[in-house]
């Protein structure tokens, strides 16, 4: 069992008298404060300059619009639990109620499906259609386990993260917020973080390349966003 | 898990009558004793040379319901750092009774405190058996089975947007005027009087609840002679959210974001500790695949730095160096960033999942962690040369606030706190979890027990964190990108587990599993009566709170300036201490 000793003369040398006499202590001290002074500035100047969220950062959700790149089951989901074939801008919601089971604080999710009111002899008689989504953000945990639960990849998670607002009304979104965040989320980032059937992407970068403010923290340097295995590598790129 | 092995086990059974052995379905062996006998028992197995269980884990208690009698169940888990081995111990509360263990083991005091104040169990021979967390006068039992989840609303308290600006909030499913029930300031005074019964000396200080000091929540009485302090006690329980009782009430993996919340500074640990628990609970534990066992030691130790960073930080702030927050705080904003990359959130983070983690790492994550692990060294050496040797660090450092192996034993110490009085307890050497049996690393071991070895052992867990996340980045390179992250059970009917966690059973038994976290052991003690997909009882054993308890002894006869020392060191965190 590896063990390694610490204390003052085991592996930290007392002060010298030298060192007591001459604020030799103070004077590495202030060494170090004076090479730091020289450094470039770490800090993001807030309100003027933001960084972009990560691809997989969990803020508000969004309520995905059919879009063609439903995942493969998607019908089958549909005929399961009876829903109105949604038409191209409508949503993928099925008011199967996943989310809400896999939820830790489920009484944050009202989602109700109603009938439609149309003649017998209608295509769509019988069918059911997703009447209430309101999601209650003020008890959100912004876990993520929603979006994971989602048979249809439909609720996701978006880079919006300013949620402060003044009345607890606001905290509240309804379907058509929900569908409009998504909307602007997928035409923003969709293609970093989704692929061709909603399934994330397998190449989602750590952060975006494009993040000018965020290297200041790490001093202008940004990873060259290799695959990070390296059997992956060989058949792909190049190991340099 | 090294449990007490049956022949020991047996020996015990044969040498008192009145010992019961069992073995529950999860194969985890234990002993029932009558409370009668309960203290006798206990001073045979710390003392003997054969068991020498001498170091304090955890004392809880079991609510089996109503209609069971006798309803309540004490539940003790011992270590023993001869054998490396634990044992539980049960014991039935007759008449709502058990004995107090505070004499064989002071740290039994707050533990005690505790089961009263959640279950209305009696400790015969406590000194002062008051509240823990909650306010003298409150009337409930809150983990008691027939206390609701959401409380008795009895309060009446609207909205002053209500009241003032008649704004229409009655109705909205967001919004309750009514309450569960709140203290009132005489509550709060009965509250701290009942602390400390007897004054030894002129003047009581409060220090907190809030203070930037006390880091959170924390409620100090500090009786003073002078400048020394002559009796101490801590009220806590300002954020207690009562998490156990919401485990009882929710599934499995949905869990898991509520113990982001209890030790938020280091989030993934709690994750992983809670995860393992029930692993093991499911028999799992050694299957889970590679890639996710070598991806959750990288994290968990890189939330370690993360951790003992933002402690470095206020530490040294606290003692008046104050360079030292703005630099840590650059190098933890940094991993802050690869948290927030790999997992999609930078403090809550909700990453593991029973069964592995949720997803593969993303494109230049190791190359990320590579780049901060290589640069990190120079940083640490940097700090050193500013603390480590300088007098006034030296002078508020040394030689205060000495723990010894003893206290360390009495009262359950774990983490950098019992390995800085030099007890290399260190549960990932011990059990030997996820890929920590396969990394090379060194515990650091302190000599004297004072603050300047609190100060360095954390120091060089840093290093030897660093040096193990630099072997999992070397072998994680080593996996291939279509290698599963998620344990994948052979007959997916008999067991169900997914991501995100619906229809996820755990058998019937019990188990009790932790892991070393940046403030000491976190174990969880999961007990189901059967195969459920809510447990019965979740204990969270916290390695804060039973570390916090040793500073009302450590601080007695020192100066009040080294209050601020002292705590530092210790570090806790109120949201584990008061869960």
């Amino acid at each position: 069992m590896g063990i390694k000793k610490v204390g003052l003369n085991r592996n930290v040398k007392p002060q010298t008298l030298t060192e007591k006499l001459f604020f030799l202590d103070f004077m590495k001290g202030l060494k170090t404060t004076i090479k730091h002074l020289f450094r470039r500035v770490v800090t993001v100047d807030f309100p003027y300059e933001v960084t972009i969220p990560a691809i997989r950062f969990r803020g508000v959700h969004g309520l995905r619009n059919v879009d063609g790149t439903e995942p493969p089951d998607f019908d089958s989901w549909i005929k399961k639990l009876k829903i109105k074939p949604p038409e191209k801008g409508e949503t993928r919601c099925i008011a199967c109620k996943f989310c809400q089971a896999a939820c830790p604080v489920p009484e944050l999710f009202t989602i109700k499906a109603e009938k439609l009111k149309v003649p017998e002899d209608h295509p769509h008689h019988g069918l059911k259609v997703l009447a209430v989504f309101d999601m209650d953000l003020s008890k959100c945990m912004f876990c993520g386990l929603c979006t994971q639960a989602c048979p249809t990849d439909c609720i996701i998670h978006t880079d919006v993260y300013d949620l402060s607002s003044y009345t607890r009304r606001s905290w509240v979104l309804h379907k058509e917020d929900l569908s409009r965040i998504a909307d602007d989320f997928i035409a923003r980032r969709g293609k970093e973080k989704f692929d061709d059937h909603s399934k994330w992407r397998k190449d989602q970068k750590i952060w975006p390349e494009y993040d000018y403010p965020r290297t200041k923290i790490w001093e202008g340097w940004m990873p060259s966003f290799l695959p990070n295995y390296k059997k992956s590598q060989s058949n792909g790129e190049a190991e340099n | 898990m090294s449990w007490i092995s049956l022949d020991k086990a047996k020996g015990l059974e044969s040498k008192f009558d009145y010992v019961k052995l069992e073995q529950s379905k999860t194969g985890i062996p234990y002993i029932e004793v009558p409370k009668e006998k309960l203290i006798e028992f206990l001073k045979f197995l710390k003392e003997d040379p054969n068991y020498s269980f001498k170091m304090f884990i955890d004392w809880t208690v079991i609510d089996h319901g109503q209609k069971e009698n006798p309803r309540f169940q004490g539940v003790l888990i011992l270590f023993s750092p001869d054998h490396q081995e634990r044992v539980i111990i049960k014991s039935w509360a007759t008449e709502e009774k058990l004995p107090s263990l505070i004499e064989l083991w002071p740290g039994a005091k707050w533990a005690e405190r505790e089961a009263w104040d959640m279950f209305g169990v009696r400790y015969e021979g406590h000194e002062n058996l008051v509240r823990m967390f909650m306010w003298e006068g409150y009337p409930y039992h809150p983990l008691r089975k027939d206390f609701p989840i959401k409380g008795y609303e009895e309060v009446e308290l609207p909205s002053l947007n209500e009241v003032e600006r008649n704004d229409q909030l009655e109705g909205m499913f967001n919004y309750s005027r009514m309450h569960t029930a709140l203290p009132t300031l005489e509550d709060l005074e009965r509250t701290e009087k009942i602390r400390m019964p007897r004054k030894k000396a002129q003047v009581v200080l409060n220090w907190g609840p809030l203070h930037p000091g006390t880091h959170g929540t924390i409620w100090f009485l500090l009786d003073l002679d002078g400048e020394y302090v002559q009796q101490c006690d801590i009220i806590i329980g300002q954020l207690h959210r009562g998490v156990e009782k919401i485990a009882e009430n929710i599934g499995y993996q949905q869990f898991i974001p509520y113990t982001d919340r209890m030790d938020y500074i280091a989030s993934i640990n709690e994750n992983h500790a809670y995860v393992v628990a029930a692993e093991k609970m499911l028999g799992i534990h050694e299957k889970i695949p590679e890639k996710a066992k070598w991806i959750r030691t990288m994290m968990a130790e890189l939330s370690r730095i993360n951790s003992h960073l933002l402690w470095l930080g206020t530490y040294a702030l606290d003692l008046g160096a104050l360079t030292m927050f703005l630099y840590t705080f650059r190098e933890r904003e940094k991993i802050m960033d690869i948290f927030e990359g790999i997992t999609g959130a930078r403090f809550t983070i909700n990453y593991f999942r029973i069964g592995g983690v949720y997803a593969d790492l993303p494109y230049g994550a190791l190359e990320a962690i590579e780049h901060f692990i290589e640069d990190f060294p120079q940083r640490l050496s940097d700090y050193e040369t500013l603390l480590t040797r300088n007098r006034i660090w030296l002078k508020r450092n040394k030689d205060v606030c000495v723990l010894t192996q003893q206290d360390v034993y009495d009262y359950g110490l774990t983490g950098a706190v019992a390995r800085a009085s030099g007890v290399p307890y260190d549960l990932r050497k011990i059990d030997k979890y996820d890929a920590y049996g396969e990394v090379d690393f060194d515990i650091p071991i302190g000599e004297v027990g004072d603050s300047y070895d609190r100060y360095l052992v954390r120091i060089e867990e840093m290093r030897q964190s660093a040096k193990i996340v630099k072997q999992c980045i070397n072998r994680l390179r080593e996996f291939s990108e279509d290698d599963p992250y998620f344990f994948e059970p052979e007959d997916p009917k008999k067991l169900k587990i997914s991501i995100d966690g619906r229809g996820l059973k755990l058998p019937e038994g019990e188990m009790y599993a932790g892991t070393d976290n940046p403030r000491g052991e976190l174990g969880f003690y999961i007990y189901n009566k059967k195969a459920a997909i809510k447990p019965y009882r979740v204990r969270i054993r916290s390695g804060a709170f039973y570390n916090l308890q040793v500073f009302t002894k450590a601080i007695i006869g020192r100066p009040i300036a080294d209050a601020i020392t002292l705590l530092s060191t210790i570090d806790p965190v109120v949201g584990e201490t008061d869960r």
